[in-house]
């Protein structure tokens, strides 16, 4: 069935379908949308689902954490604000190796306060353990739940997702998204088997004690579970494409094939990109995409595949850190380190706060990458 | 105390072997609450001493148990509750909460009284040592005046919060024990667990480290607060107070602190 879907409502039908047994949730612009939307099929009995709205974000996901420890399938959403706040509890939720699928709506941080998109709430999360998806629209915002879910509860991964969706650009905007029959992703994901429970009287578990010796054992297993969710999510991809007729693997590559010139990024403004593309095409350059759909993991070799025989690379970052610049600029140039013949790598910083990114900008971006790839001088710079 | 046990559970759901300090108030009182509960509960901790009853891969505990933060103990209990309730188990077991006072006081009072107001199913025991104890003993706002801790050294010069006040202004039964009352404590807990919703129980549990008394002096402690008048018994039911047990008259408030050297600072009064 399509139906024109808003980003957050197509989330929201991701969790329906993925027959999610507990929400608790907090309002915060611009995910509020998805927690309306399941509140009202909550309410009017179309979502077996127990809904809950809690006093803050801290504690959504403690909720989250102590439901999920206790058998039921749980999910939740924030933004901005909201994710920082939970900062300790994704700690907590990937640490006790809880498979709960959180949506987040890409917002500005404050000070001084934004509700636009922006990605330095998404990136604050990359050291927290879960695995980190980025959607570029509705349809993937709606596939990506079921996929995060099946990805989270897999025995050998057994870590907690986040499904990223950019704020208005992609949360407001009606997209035409198929919506799959229930049986569809019923026959994708089954029903919730915890790997232990605090419900099971027969087996009292304690989570959450301390450790003297072994704390780095524990984080190296959350290590490990990564590098088996970046195999078991490619399987998933397949899968999905066989029940749905969607393709999608770690990385999106569009017209990367001969491209000399590559910008790389996460999230919707890889669409404006890619109109770039289209057009600088027409004009006989040489230009391509990649764009990440799975950040935690971080695709290495994808990425090395990609990228390394290409002659520039152009890594546009919508988020900051003062002092050091784009995460991703420093995890995609550290990828291509070991390369025989390093692409040249800029570093672009743009959008923040929801600036707006054009087409022009993209087009821009790929001059000035080929000026920097013809004057061997790699650039980092703000649009 | 042999009446006590014969009314109780003879199972011990809080083993020997425990990191709890000799004379430890706190672990008394999970051990009675236990017992209470014939074991059937799940029990939600906040950060604080109890979390260190069993260090990985040692595990004093029979009954599940969740820590995960200091602040969040009443949304943890949320998540419990309602996870039950999705697979119709609520009423095969108990979620009883466990947490210190500066959990409760302090950093988890919002996360408390969200869950109260939002009814959920849960017996919550501030187990109140009157301070953080398990970072050494620095001030809580469940520390009486005049009490020294490492961040009130010549005594704390703030009044303690009247948390019984607040939490029976949400409506709940709310009522105070002693460990050194262990039949009114179990009582209470027993009480408790039969209300369909929270209920919240504010527990003193002696601390020898931190109120610098004799390990084997625990129980003479929590007696002399209750019969001095400092630590009155009584639960509050739908708004009315009943006290549950009357005080000694004959032992006075200085026997009470003088038993204690936490009570020798210059903003003693």
């Amino acid at each position: 069935m399509e139906e024109l879907l808003t980003g957050n409502g197509a989330v929201a039908w991701g969790c329906r379908l993925a027959r999610v047994g507990f929400v608790p949730c907090f309002p915060i612009t611009p995910q509020t949308e998805m927690i309306e939307t399941i509140a009202k099929w909550v309410e009017a009995k179309e979502f077996d689902a127990d809904y809950c709205q809690m006093e803050s974000e801290h504690s959504t996901l403690s909720a989250a954490v102590s439901a999920c420890a206790t058998g039921v399938r749980a999910f939740t959403a924030t933004s901005s604000q909201g994710l920082l706040l939970m900062h300790e509890m994704l700690h907590v939720a990937s640490g006790m190796r809880l498979p709960i699928v959180m949506a987040n709506v890409s917002r500005g941080i404050s000070a001084p306060i934004t509700l636009w998109s922006d990605h330095n709430d998404f990136y604050s999360a990359k050291s927290a353990g879960w695995v980190m998806l980025a959607c570029e629209n509705s349809q993937e915002a709606l596939d990506f739940v079921p996929i995060a879910f099946k990805l989270a509860e897999h025995e050998r991964v057994l870590t907690p997702a986040l499904v990223n969706l950019d704020g208005f650009i992609l949360s407001y905007t009606r997209e035409k998204t198929d919506i799959p029959e229930q049986n569809v992703v019923d026959g994708f994901l089954p029903a919730f088997k915890p790997a232990y429970s605090l419900a099971d009287a027969e087996k009292p578990v304690n989570l959450g004690s301390p450790v003297m010796n072994e704390y780095q054992e524990f984080k190296a297993q959350q290590g490990l579970a990564m590098k088996n969710a970046r195999i078991v999510l490619k399987n998933l991809f397949k899968e999905w494409s066989e029940k749905t007729g969607r393709s999608y693997d770690l990385l999106e590559c569009f017209e990367c094939e001969d491209a000399e010139r590559v910008v790389v990024g996460i999230g919707s403004n890889m669409a404006t990109a890619k109109t770039a593309v289209e057009q600088l095409r027409a004009q006989g350059e040489k230009v391509g995409v990649c764009r990440l759909r799975a950040y935690r993991p971080f695709p290495f070799d994808d990425l090395k595949q990609a990228l390394s025989e290409k002659k520039g690379v152009a890594v546009f970052d919508q988020n900051f850190s003062p002092g050091a610049g784009g995460a991703l600029f420093h995890e995609v140039r550290s990828c291509l380190y070991d390369c025989e013949e390093k692409p040249l790598v800029d570093g672009v910083i743009g959008g923040l706060g929801g600036k707006n990114v054009t087409v022009k900008n993209f087009e821009s971006i790929f001059e000035q990458l080929k000026k920097h790839v013809a004057s061997k001088e790699e650039s980092v710079y703000w649009i | 105390m042999a009446g006590l046990y014969g009314q109780l559970d003879n199972e011990d759901y809080l083993v020997g072997g425990h990191a709890a300090c000799a004379g430890c108030g706190a672990a008394l009182g999970l051990k009675l609450a236990l017992k209470a509960l014939n074991g059937k509960c799940i029990v939600v901790n906040a950060s604080g001493c109890m979390t260190l009853l069993g260090v990985y891969p040692l595990n004093p505990l029979k009954v599940p148990w969740i820590h995960s933060a200091i602040e969040n103990a009443g949304a943890t209990a949320t998540g419990v509750c309602r996870a039950l309730k999705k697979q119709g188990r609520e009423n095969s077991v108990h979620v009883l909460v466990y947490a210190g006072d500066g959990a409760t006081y302090d950093i988890g009072l919002q996360s408390l009284s969200s869950a109260i107001e939002r009814g959920e199913d849960f017996v919550y025991v501030c187990y109140n040592n009157e301070a953080f104890g398990n970072t050494g003993m620095q001030k809580s706002a469940a520390t009486p005046r005049g009490a020294i801790t490492s961040t009130s050294p010549k005594g704390k010069v703030e009044e303690k919060k009247n948390i019984e006040k607040i939490i029976s202004a949400h409506g709940c039964y709310t009522a105070t024990a002693s460990v050194s009352h262990p039949f009114d404590f179990v009582r209470k807990v027993q009480k408790a667990a039969e209300i369909n919703g929270p209920a919240f129980i504010n527990l003193l549990t002696p601390c020898t480290t931190g109120w610098k008394y004799e390990a084997k002096d625990t129980i003479e402690v929590g007696r002399k607060a209750v019969d001095s008048g400092y630590w009155e018994l009584y639960e509050i039911v739908k708004g009315e107070k009943t006290v549950t047990v009357k005080p000694q008259k004959e032992t006075k408030l200085a026997d009470y602190l003088k038993m204690q050297k936490r009570f020798t600072g210059e903003n003693e009064e």
